[in-house]
């Protein structure tokens, strides 16, 4: 597992990070989520070794991280960068070799990546010649040649389409064992929900929330959706007993249960007056828990 | 993996990046085709015929066999007449001719008279005139020249002659000013080049900065001595069939010393040129930061060009200018091997040195991929 503690930095005056601490499940994918200046990347480069905290520390099953353990990470940065004049293939081997991989095996796992991605034929081509979708690609499979024990990806998916997101997260999910811990971090909330299983919110250098996704969009009493048959008004909902109702909009209404009752029961007793057309638990979206937090 | 390996490799593809590089290959072609020309061309034009000289008569063909044989490679080509020599000379058939005048001969050349040739039928026409002048008189010539002997003595021999030294003064300090800047830019512009390209974030995370900074010195200077050792070799060698054997046995130790020098100098200089490409954010800012290695080679360059010997003298113990004024220094003289032993020395821990403190500039400024870094800056420490 890998965990930051308490990490601080600041860069001149301004105080980028603040006390920072999360950790990071091992076969779980975690976003990694704040505004622009949140100091996201100054955490991931503190994770990775490539700026220094002022204090706190980054752990690896329970002890200071080594540099010997910190190279097997992959990393992609988000300013992307690869060697524009430098041939596909070279590039990766390359990298697997800085890695700690031998030349054949470097050259055998950038052969199977670059089939994974439908780069094959390209191997042999300039990487400038690439469109920017397939130059992406051939980043991630550079974060990903040395088979890395835990993943820091900078906004992996900016500027890709939603079917190279698709046959990425598909790669990540294909390469990436259940042991290995995932970090990335996105602005593209929606892609956030969908594919991780713990959430980290920075807001202004400081942690904000973090945990699974399922507990952080829990709320304290559980909320329901109802809309009502026939455009038939649902402001009599108010006078129900038990239950508060947090927004009318002609037959629609957001209620939340206050007392012991079961949702079956409340259904029971709208359904005895009134035809519903759909009753539904509300489940908070997460950029309504973002604004929420970063308020 | 040990960390030893991540610099081999990080050197092996600063070479084979170069070697694939055309506008390298190129310039290398460019430069063996130079020395090749600078070798061939004097060897052709310096065994060409000796000048024809059109005479009439034997006693003309006597002075200028005469010349040929003081050293002044001429020879006679007879002719009918005076007014059919005129006619040679101005048809290019013959290059001047030697005609009887009033009193003594004539030098008829088309547009001008070549002045070693002039000299040389001069002084010969002059030997034979007093030969036949003292004889008249019932001396002869030697009793003639009594005490007029003029010999020389060398204290002190200069192994070469002066223009062969200048020459290669002034060939091991093109070679030694030009690779160095050129390998330094290469060197300063693939630093500035992984800072652009942001891939420095990478490699940052993947290996020890130090281990970068160490590969691309490594890589370079390899690639810049073997540029080097190429046009020496493809010179001597050129010696050799240009039938310059002399200069040769004369110019190999130095030129072994030379590439000694040229290492340790480069090396010394490769930290310069990687900081100047640390603290720069775009190739454009290259020309600014490069500033004080440049330098660091130009002002050494042309002390020793232009410099006295005792300024050369100095110069040959100065880190970095050693290595242009030690060689130099070996070739027009002897030079104490403990001398050139100890200038070494001195590249050396000068060399160390700049590596320490580059490297820790370096790691501090190369993460900086949003602006120009000052020097101030990084010195302070920030």
């Amino acid at each position: 597992m890998l965990r930051v503690r308490r990490l601080t930095r600041s860069y001149g005056d301004s105080t980028v990070l603040d006390d920072v601490s999360f950790e990071v499940r091992p076969g779980r994918i975690t976003g990694f989520v704040g505004a622009n200046g949140a100091g996201k990347t100054t955490t991931m480069r503190i994770i990775l070794g490539v700026l220094a905290p002022d204090s706190g520390t980054v752990e690896w099953d329970g002890s200071p991280l080594t540099p010997e353990l910190r190279r097997r990470f992959g990393y992609m940065p988000e300013e992307r960068g690869l060697y524009p004049k430098m041939k596909v293939r070279d590039q990766l081997v390359f990298f697997g070799r800085l890695h700690g991989y031998g030349k054949e095996a470097a050259a055998e796992r950038a052969r199977h990546l670059l089939h994974r991605l439908g780069l094959a034929e390209r191997a042999d081509d300039v990487l400038e010649t690439l469109s920017l979708g397939n130059q992406q690609r051939v980043q991630i499979a550079a974060a990903l040649m040395h088979e890395p024990v835990a993943l820091v990806l900078d906004e992996p998916f900016s500027g890709l389409d939603p079917h190279a997101v698709d046959s990425m997260v598909q790669l990540l999910r294909d390469e990436v064992t259940t042991e290995v811990p995932v970090l990335f971090s996105s602005h593209q909330l929606d892609l956030v929900e969908r594919l991780c299983d713990d959430l980290v919110i920075l807001s202004r250098g400081r942690l904000v929330a973090a945990g699974p996704v399922e507990a952080l969009r829990r709320q304290e009493r559980p909320r329901y959706r109802v809309v009502l048959a026939d455009d038939a008004d649902a402001a009599w909902l108010r006078d129900l007993p038990e239950l508060v109702v947090t927004d009318v909009d002609g037959p629609r209404a957001l209620v939340e249960l206050a007392g012991t009752e079961s949702p079956s029961t409340l259904l029971k007793r709208i359904v005895d007056r009134a035809r519903v057309e759909e009753f539904a638990p509300d489940v908070r979206s997460l950029s309504e828990i973002f604004k929420e937090v970063t308020r | 993996m040990n960390p030893s390996a991540a610099w081999r490799i990080v050197a092996e593809r600063e070479i084979s990046t170069k070697l694939r590089d055309k506008t390298f290959l190129a310039s290398t072609a460019f430069m063996l085709v130079l020395v090749v020309a600078s070798m061939a061309v004097p060897a052709l034009v310096g065994s060409g015929d000796k000048t024809e000289v059109a005479v009439v008569g034997s006693p003309g063909a006597a002075v200028v066999d005469r010349a040929d044989q003081l050293g002044g490679a001429v020879e006679p080509t007879q002719v009918a007449d005076a007014e059919a020599a005129e006619e040679d000379v101005r048809a290019g058939e013959v290059d001047v001719a030697l005609l009887p005048a009033q009193d003594g001969y004539e030098v008829v050349g088309d547009a001008s008279v070549d002045t070693p040739t002039l000299e040389s039928l001069r002084e010969a026409l002059t030997l034979q005139r007093l030969e036949v002048n003292a004889e008249e008189a019932g001396v002869t010539l030697d009793q003639l020249a009594e005490g007029a002997q003029l010999t020389e003595r060398l204290l002190d021999p200069a192994p070469l002659p002066e223009g062969a030294v200048w020459a290669l003064t002034f060939g091991f300090a093109m070679v030694f000013y030009i690779t160095a800047i050129s390998f330094g830019m290469v060197l300063a512009q693939s630093v500035v080049q992984e800072k652009q390209s942001r891939i420095v974030e990478i490699l940052a995370a993947a290996i020890p900065v130090r281990a970068l900074l160490a590969g691309k010195v490594v890589g370079n200077t390899i690639m810049g001595l073997g540029q080097v050792l190429l046009l020496t070799f493809t010179a001597l060698v050129g010696l050799r069939l240009t039938g310059r054997g002399d200069i040769l046995a004369e110019v190999a130790g130095p030129a072994a010393w030379f590439a000694l020098f040229f290492v340790l100098g480069f090396v010394a200089l490769a930290g310069v040129w990687a900081v100047a490409g640390s603290v720069a954010t775009r190739n454009e800012d290259l020309q600014q930061t490069t500033l004080p290695a440049q330098a660091l080679l130009f002002i050494p360059f042309f002390a020793v060009l232009l410099g006295s010997d005792r300024v050369i003298e100095i110069a040959s113990f100065v880190p970095i200018a050693s290595t242009i004024a030690m060689p130099v220094r070996m070739i027009s003289g002897d030079v104490p091997v403990w001398e050139a032993v100890a200038a070494a020395g001195l590249v050396l821990v000068v060399a160390a040195g700049l590596i320490v403190l580059a490297a820790s500039l370096y790691e501090r400024s190369l993460l900086q991929t949003q602006r120009t870094v000052t020097y101030r800056e990084l010195l302070r420490g920030r």
